[in-house]
């Protein structure tokens, strides 16, 4: 158990990473708190893709003289590329909103927001 | 090889491109920036109806993209799931429609091209999103839909709206955010992204990523379409958005999750190796819940949007139970209730937003009476809370018959008594609204003095009421249309 733990800490520290997210989405008050734990959920499921494509030894896939397998599969890390652009979005609308209801209300902290409501 | 021109493909192209540039073309001038976008809404329907016609013709079909081969490249694939495009591009063009005059006076001037380039955006981002073979693709389509959607709730200007907006957006961030990951499961055990090429390469996988990435899928895709315990996003978002806006996030934008769960189940249907008998009790518990709670807390909603909003919720329990019946006459009825319930609600949603755009009051003990004032859209909401409710021979009663048809079919008779439980329940409080708007006393004589709504208003609310009669009266037209993919899709179950 431990040593399978062991040998795949990569994917053990993105559930961890992930839970730690989630926790402070659910516990934190204030809202652009409660929006970092959004923004660690996102880097726990990037790491989590990305160490999906490495390979032990591995190289860049850069092809050329002298260069020998085995490689670490290039793809997860493009997909994570757009994912960092998506995560970027969300991030940029979401601080906005925060602006606005920050304009409104007069606070941003979720329990005195409800009182507003 | 693919025919020319590639439709497949220009149906993406066509309004991606549309909406980048309406906020140039609307810059000087806002009213260009609204007709701009009803050209670009008009020009990808008739894109869509061809591709229709042809799968109605020759069935399934897919466009390479870039010459890059699946499962290289990125695969388009139209099915006849994929014909909700249709419904897409019809509501699209309503709401675009009538948008018109309910921006000129919501909104700035220079901020209007805005809202019609987001508006333009969420709508390739469901179409997309229903075309796409590769999964990662799909995921980026769900985040231009998604994205477009939090920013268009916030549009309306309500004091609430932005926080109604940040609730939407931390769920929503949290299910795409779920669903990458059982994305990134797949991968890692089949080295695949495209969804055929997952399918064929699942077999022999090991169980318990394939439990994990499959319920994180279910899980995700039910925070997406509301499911009773995870919809608190949506009443708020759905009532507080501008009612163009709530017809579209209400009739197209919870049905992502149901589209998102048909893919699923094509995957794991078609690998055979998931066992999915686990889920689709789950799913038919939540169904036959999202359908009682959603009316339960409709009944006491005074505010015309928040009942419609809670409305969707026990539809789309409807849809959500037809699909874990796994039988064919639920998977048929959901399948056809995503089309029928998007052309349903977006004339409720239109209607209420005509009521309020003319009277300025949203309660229904504030519009009582109001029936005698605006006459036309009235009659149009009133066909559709019959709709709604199921009552034959409207488009709400074919699929709702079909799924307890389907309950009874699988040998859960008890889901079928539900059903119709649920229904009995929408009809007290569709039966309110209606009773509110011609025969209560009104609050506010006032009210008799409204005139009836401007034709860009009304238009789209009558043809929408009378699809609702039309999609009722010939309701086989679009279950044997669908009939072939459903078939295909339980085919490994042994036919159904």
């Amino acid at each position: 158990m431990i040593a399978a733990l062991w040998h795949n800490l990569d994917y053990a520290a993105s559930v961890i990473l992930f839970c730690i997210g989630l926790y402070a989405v659910i516990t934190k008050e204030n809202l652009i708190k409660k929006f970092m734990g959004l923004n660690i959920m996102e880097t726990a499921v990037f790491a989590f893709i990305v160490a999906i494509g490495v390979v032990d030894g591995g190289e860049a896939p850069i092809m050329g003289p002298g260069v020998e397998p085995p490689f670490i599969n290039p793809l997860p890390q493009a997909l994570i590329l757009t994912g960092i652009v998506v995560a970027l979005s969300t991030t940029a609308l979401a601080l906005s909103l925060i602006i606005r209801i920050w304009r409104q209300c007069g606070t941003i902290e979720a329990d005195e927001l409800r009182e507003v409501e | 090889m693919t025919p020319w021109p590639p439709l497949l493909a220009l149906l993406i192209v066509v309004p991606l491109t549309g909406a980048v540039i309406t906020p140039v073309v609307g810059r000087t001038r806002a009213v260009r920036s609204a007709n701009w976008s009803l050209g670009v809404m008009l020009a990808t329907s008739v894109i869509a109806l061809v591709l229709v016609v042809q799968v109605a013709r020759v069935g399934p079909f897919s466009y390479v993209v870039g010459g890059w081969v699946a499962p290289y490249g990125i695969e388009l694939r139209f099915d006849e799931f994929g014909a909700v495009i249709a419904v897409i591009c019809l509501l699209g063009t309503l709401a675009i429609v009538f948008s018109r005059r309910y921006a000129a006076r919501a909104m700035a001037e220079q901020r209007i091209p805005y809202y019609y380039a987001l508006l333009l955006l969420n709508l390739t981002g469901m179409i997309g999103f229903a075309v796409t073979g590769d999964l990662f693709n799909l995921f980026v389509f769900m985040e231009i839909l998604s994205l477009s959607g939090y920013a268009l709730v916030a549009v309306s200007g309500e004091k609430i709206a932005e926080m109604a907006a940040f609730k939407y957006l931390i769920m929503g961030a949290i299910s795409s955010l779920v669903i990458l990951l059982a994305i990134g499961i797949l991968y890692a055990l089949t080295g695949s992204l495209n969804m055929a090429d997952v399918t064929e390469r699942l077999g022999g996988a090991p169980a318990a990523p394939l439990a994990v990435a499959f319920g994180a899928l279910t899980l995700g895709f039910m925070v997406k379409a509301a499911a009773f315990p995870l919809h608190i996003w949506l009443p708020d978002a759905h009532a507080i958005a501008p009612s163009p806006v709530s017809a579209i996030l209400s009739g197209l934008v919870v049905k992502v999750g149901i589209i998102g769960m048909l893919r699923v189940y094509q995957i794991a249907y078609g690998s055979g190796a998931v066992d999915m008998t686990a889920l689709n009790t789950v799913l038919m518990w939540l169904g036959a819940l999202s359908i009682v709670m959603g009316a339960f807390f409709a009944v006491f909603q005074d505010d015309i949007k928040m009942m419609l909003a809670y409305s969707t919720i026990s539809n789309i329990g409807y849809i959500i139970m037809g699909l874990g019946l796994a039988s064919s006459y639920g998977m048929i009825g959901a399948s056809v209730h995503v089309f029928n319930h998007a052309i349903i609600k977006a004339t409720l949603f239109l209607g209420a937003g005509a009521l309020i755009f003319q009277t300025g009051k949203r309660t229904l003990t504030d519009l009582a009476g109001v029936g005698h004032a605006m006459p036309w859209t009235v009659a149009a909401i009133s066909v559709g809370a019959i709709s709604i409710v199921g009552i034959p021979p409207t488009a709400g009663f074919v699929c709702k018959w079909y799924i307890a048809l389907g309950a009874v079919q699988a040998g859960h008779p008890f889901f079928a008594f539900a059903l119709v439980f649920g229904a009995l329940f929408i009809f007290i409080y569709y039966i309110r609204m209606v009773n509110a708007f011609y025969f209560r006393q009104p609050r506010d004589p006032a009210i008799l003095e409204v005139t009836e709504a401007p034709a860009s208003m009304l238009v789209p609310v009558l043809i929408l009421a009378s699809l609702c009669l039309i999609m009722g009266v010939m309701g086989s037209v679009p279950l044997s249309f669908i009939e072939p993919a459903v078939q295909r899709l339980l085919l490994p179950l042994g036919g159904g």
